[in-house]
């Protein structure tokens, strides 16, 4: 074995020697041979010829001796690699178009390949990380993971034996903070003691929890801050350590900061760390926020040595809280262990990043064809080349290694560079799509290249090479059949053979369904950020919350009413609305009834409590009817504003003269058990995607609940919204500076980061799109112009017989178009199937998408005409005399 | 030189056999191997010499024969060929099976 080793490495090293070697040995034979033969008595000339024949071709005994030292694959294969350099040198611009065409394909997958990772299977960044498992209770079938209280945290932490250790942190806690003069929301994490202990989290600076700091309730109020915080707020100083930050009114000391590497274990970074045992600053919405009926709390805990997740998974429902086991419906009732991997659960966010990388592919695909068209036209010119090397007895399969050499150094090299270019587009993917949630919270998803990312994207792109040598590697074959046949016939064939067409028409196909999906998913994205129905553009949000600092319904109704009245004031400023749930635009359920129906009858509908001049800020239109006004107050009788959905549906089957939405007014309607009177139809804002139906709204006045404490403010402004907010936030905390406000950021903005995958998806298809249309163009335009330059004789031979310009130019066109337009139709066809693909994602109706089929359609073909238009005006050109004397 | 009318083609595999069989005595260059084959089978085996060279490394590679150049019988640098120790049991090995079967299949033909 090493001696065989040795042997190779010899040849491989003195490659040069082992070569005259081989030289003079089969010399030295034939000369032998020849002397023999003069011997013998026949001419020198005779006894030559007589030799060579019995000895057969040199060079193929030359070969298959390089072939049985076994140094011949390493040899041939930086052979190819020489030769292909020099193959690829020749045509620069082709290489170059192919490296960048696949580089801007494997650059699409490899960000999907992130994306996924990122998603669904990154593990946590934290100290051995494989050992740690999320615990949560479940609430029966498709209810969301349940959450935990303090005392039932307790309950498994104590007990557990396949668990070396337990954590319970609530991660989203709206800690509203002031310190050295500045005062913002920030999102902070409430953890028990052992938090960062079992992480394995070192401080940057300071110390973290000690576990008596977490014993007693509301006693050690102590704080450590996120790395981020404490720069921005601290200026990195180390006289944090000791400082007092007030948070939701409450006095905290510093005493340790969070390393750089580490924001906390979900996708919203954390600012700051506060002890379990201060739950009740975090949470508001229960009495006491460390007793058994409030469940808020997340557990993650890492397995003892030697324990696995499913020996975690059968001991932790035995340890469960025995009022678990009669818990009523929606109630915790079990245990669920599972690894906690990826940023997200969520279904929409798999299917989406299914249709990314279909879509990737496809675009892979595309750019294969591609290439196995351009090489297939080439591979045609170097017919000669080829032929002249198979004759001179090149095994077919070395010519063919050849070819495929040259398709995955273009292939690798590709790869190569997308995984770069790569590293530019998950960046953007992350500052464009998940810099902030949409509220206005910046995400922490941290998507980075991984080395598995990495050899996929290069196997992909090897895959690709060996698609694309196909073709050329099957002309070499082919040729070898054919060697008699005229070279230039073969050439002139290929632009006119179903394979190159193929290749063409599937290119052309692809890009038609991508341009109409592209729009589609584009006009919906469109739609949803300027409205239909509503208008997004010069409005600003923020979220005031009195109740994070305690204020009593009355005192907060008077703090509310005189931020409105303050912000309508501010110049710049046309009207300003509010929500009492939810988000601008969205809102909660309610019940409603008809004063006629039976007892047991009633329906389901979405609802909100809005402001005086809600839709007028919102730019939604009324159909009949008013909208609130300052007359709708705790004192006056109740009113609701229904939508034209829930308008139609109620008083359809009334006959008159008025329609359904002018009976509405001034009827009675029962909502949540107290009768309303209606005052107002507005038009409905379709805020649902096309598979789901339009949904009847009920809104009531902000100003009816007596209980109401926080709001959503809706402020549309004449200017830019999001250059208002700081002058809107100032004049908010001239009412009470202690009143937290948050999400200060533009209609526009929370939009966009409802349709997150609606636009990724746009974005992620337009591109694919955009590549496809450019590769169809140059993949036509090289086709033909490659044809027309080795038909130029025959060009000139139909001109010197009479054919007129126009004719050859139509000739020529017609070839190119022929092809575009049989693709135009699949592609059609393509399109419609792929828009079924992503009805989940689009809004709007339907109607109008043939538009965008005929506007794809008409784009391919324009382009189709321009990239066959120019050679053909070339052919067209062509001088009889000069091409019949070509060659 | 007369050219028997009638030769057989060597059956696959046994030209490594021969090869080693002609160098088991003393050392020799390729030439010489595939006129010794020739000589010793009275003609009747045609050696490809075109196969003759690339079986020659092939053996070298396994490390059964081993290559030294010297000075040939008409004073020319040629390259020997020389049977190693492997190569010396592999030629046993191989005569053995080579007999065996070659007695089998002749029992099996003479059997009537």
């Amino acid at each position: 074995m090493l001696s065989d080793l040795l042997f190779r490495l010899r040849a491989l090293v003195r490659g040069c020697t082992v070569e005259r070697e081989l030289d003079d040995e089969l010399r030295f034979h034939v000369e032998h041979e020849i002397e023999k033969y003069v011997a013998s008595g026949l001419s020198r000339d005779e006894a030559t010829r007589r030799a060579h024949l019995r000895f057969g071709g040199v060079d193929q005994v030359k070969e298959e001796c390089r072939e049985a030292r076994g140094v011949a694959l390493v040899e041939t294969v930086i052979h190819d690699l020489r030769y292909g350099v020099r193959t690829l040198r020749r045509s620069p611009a082709f290489a170059i178009t192919a490296v960048v065409t696949i580089a801007l394909s494997i650059a699409a997958l490899a960000t999907v390949f992130t994306l996924a990772h990122t998603l669904f299977y990154r593990q946590l960044p934290v100290d051995r990380p494989g050992e740690l498992v999320a615990v949560s209770g479940t609430r029966g079938p498709r209810t969301p993971e349940g959450l935990v209280s303090y005392p039932d945290y307790l309950a498994f932490r104590d007990r557990t034996q396949t668990l070396s250790g337990l954590i319970a942190h609530y991660p989203y806690a709206p800690l509203f903070v002031t310190t050295n003069g500045n005062a913002k929301e920030v999102n902070g994490a409430v953890v028990s003691a052992n938090f960062f202990p079992l992480l394995g989290i070192q401080p940057a600076l300071g110390r973290f929890f000690d576990e008596r700091e977490d014993q007693v309730p509301d006693r050690d109020r102590v704080a450590v801050l996120g790395h981020d915080f404490w720069r921005t707020w601290f200026a990195s100083r180390p006289d944090a350590i000791g400082a007092t930050v007030k948070i939701n009114g409450v006095d905290f000391t510093v005493i340790g900061v969070a390393p750089q590497t580490f924001s906390g274990v979900t996708t919203a970074p954390v600012e700051l760390y506060i002890p379990t045992m201060m739950l009740g600053v975090g949470y508001r919405w229960c009495d006491n926020a460390l007793a058994a009926d409030c469940t808020i709390l997340q557990m993650i805990g890492r397995l003892a040595p030697g324990r696995t997740v499913a020996d975690a998974a059968a001991e932790l429902p035995t340890l469960m809280p025995p009022s678990w086991l009669h818990a009523p419906k929606g109630q915790n009732s079990g245990v669920a262990v599972t690894s906690p991997r990826g940023a997200t659960t969520d279904a929409d966010q798999a299917r989406l990043v299914a249709i990314l990388a279909g879509v990737a592919i496809v675009l892979l695909l595309v750019c294969c064809a591609n290439l196995a068209g351009l090489l297939g036209a080439q591979s045609a010119s170097r017919a000669t080349e080829f032929r002249i090397r198979l004759s001179l007895g090149a095994a077919p399969g070395r010519v063919v290694r050849q070819v495929m050499t040259e398709s995955l150094m273009l292939a690798v090299g590709g790869g190569i560079a997308g995984i770069a270019l790569s590293q530019l587009f998950v960046g953007a993917l992350g500052s464009m799509f998940f810099a902030v949630d949409m509220e206005g919270h910046p995400l922490h998803f941290d998507f980075r290249l991984t080395p598995g990312t990495v050899i996929t994207a290069i196997a992909a792109s090897i895959v690709a090479g060996c698609l694309f040598s196909l073709v050329p590697a099957v002309n070499v074959v082919r040729r070898r059949r054919l060697a008699d046949v005229n070279a230039r016939a073969a050439t002139a064939r290929w632009s006119s053979s179903p394979a190159g067409s193929w290749l063409l028409g599937a290119q052309a196909a692809s890009a038609v369904a991508l341009v109409a999906v592209t729009g589609l998913l584009s006009a919906s994205a469109r739609l949803m950020l300027t409205g239909a129905n509503f208008e997004t553009s010069h409005v600003a949000l923020m979220r005031v919350r009195p109740r994070l600092v305690k204020y009593t319904p009355d005192r907060a109704q008077q703090f509310q009413r005189e931020v409105v009245q303050r912000l309508t004031a501010v110049p710049g400023v046309e009207s300003v609305s509010m929500v009492g749930q939810g988000i601008v635009l969205h809102g909660g359920g309610a019940v409603i009834a008809l004063p006629g129906w039976a007892a047991d009858r009633s329906m389901r509908v979405r609802y909100n409590e809005i402001g005086p001049r809600y839709f007028e800020t919102l730019r939604t239109p009324l159909v009949a009817g008013r909208e609130f006004d300052d007359r709708d107050s705790i004192r006056s009788p109740r009113v609701a504003i229904v939508n034209e959905t829930l308008a139609r549906r109620l008083w359809h089957a009334l006959s008159g003269v008025e329609g359904p939405e002018g009976r509405a007014i001034g009827a009675p309607i029962v909502v949540s058990n107290t009768p309303h009177q209606i005052v107002g139809v507005v038009k409905d804002v379709p805020l649902q995607t096309r598979t789901a139906a339009v949904e009847p709204w009920i809104y009531v006045p902000f100003w009816q609940n007596p209980q109401q404490v926080d709001s959503r403010l809706a402020i549309r402004v004449t200017g830019d919204p999001a250059a208002m907010l700081p002058a809107l936030v100032r004049e908010v905390n001239r009412v009470d500076p202690d009143v937290p406000i948050a999400e200060t950021i533009t209609l526009p903005l929370q939009m966009a980061g409802l349709i997150r995958p609606l636009r990724i998806s746009a974005t992620f298809v337009g591109y694919a799109a955009a590549l496809a249309v450019l590769l169809t163009a140059i993949g036509l335009y090289g086709t033909l112009a490659f044809a027309v330059s080795t038909r130029t004789k025959e060009i000139g031979v139909r001109m010197a017989l009479g054919a007129e310009r126009a004719r050859v130019l139509w000739l020529i066109v017609r070839e190119g178009m022929t092809v575009v337009l049989l693709g135009v139709v699949a592609g059609l066809g393509l399109a419609a199937a792929g828009s079924r693909l992503v009805v989940h994602l689009l809004y709007g109706s339907a109607p109008a998408d043939w538009l965008f089929y005929v506007a794809a359609a008409l784009l391919i073909s324009l382009v189709g005409l321009i990239a066959s238009w120019i050679p053909a005006r070339r052919a067209a050109a062509v001088e009889p005399l000069v091409a019949l004397r070509y060659e | 030189m007369t050219e028997p009318s009638q030769r057989l083609d060597l059956p696959q595999g046994t030209l490594d056999l021969l090869i080693l069989k002609a160098i088991a005595l003393d050392p020799q260059h390729g030439w010489a191997i595939s006129e010794r084959i020739q000589q010793i089978s009275n003609n009747a085996l045609r050696v490809n010499q075109g196969s003759l060279y690339p079986a020659l490394h092939r053996l070298e590679r396994r490390g059964w024969i081993k290559a030294e150049w010297d000075v040939s019988e008409n004073n020319r640098k040629a390259k020997y060929y020389e049977l190693t120790k492997k190569g010396r049991r592999q030629l046993e090995e191989q005569t053995d099976a080579w007999r065996a079967l070659t007695a089998a299949i002749g029992l099996l033909l003479d059997h009537t």
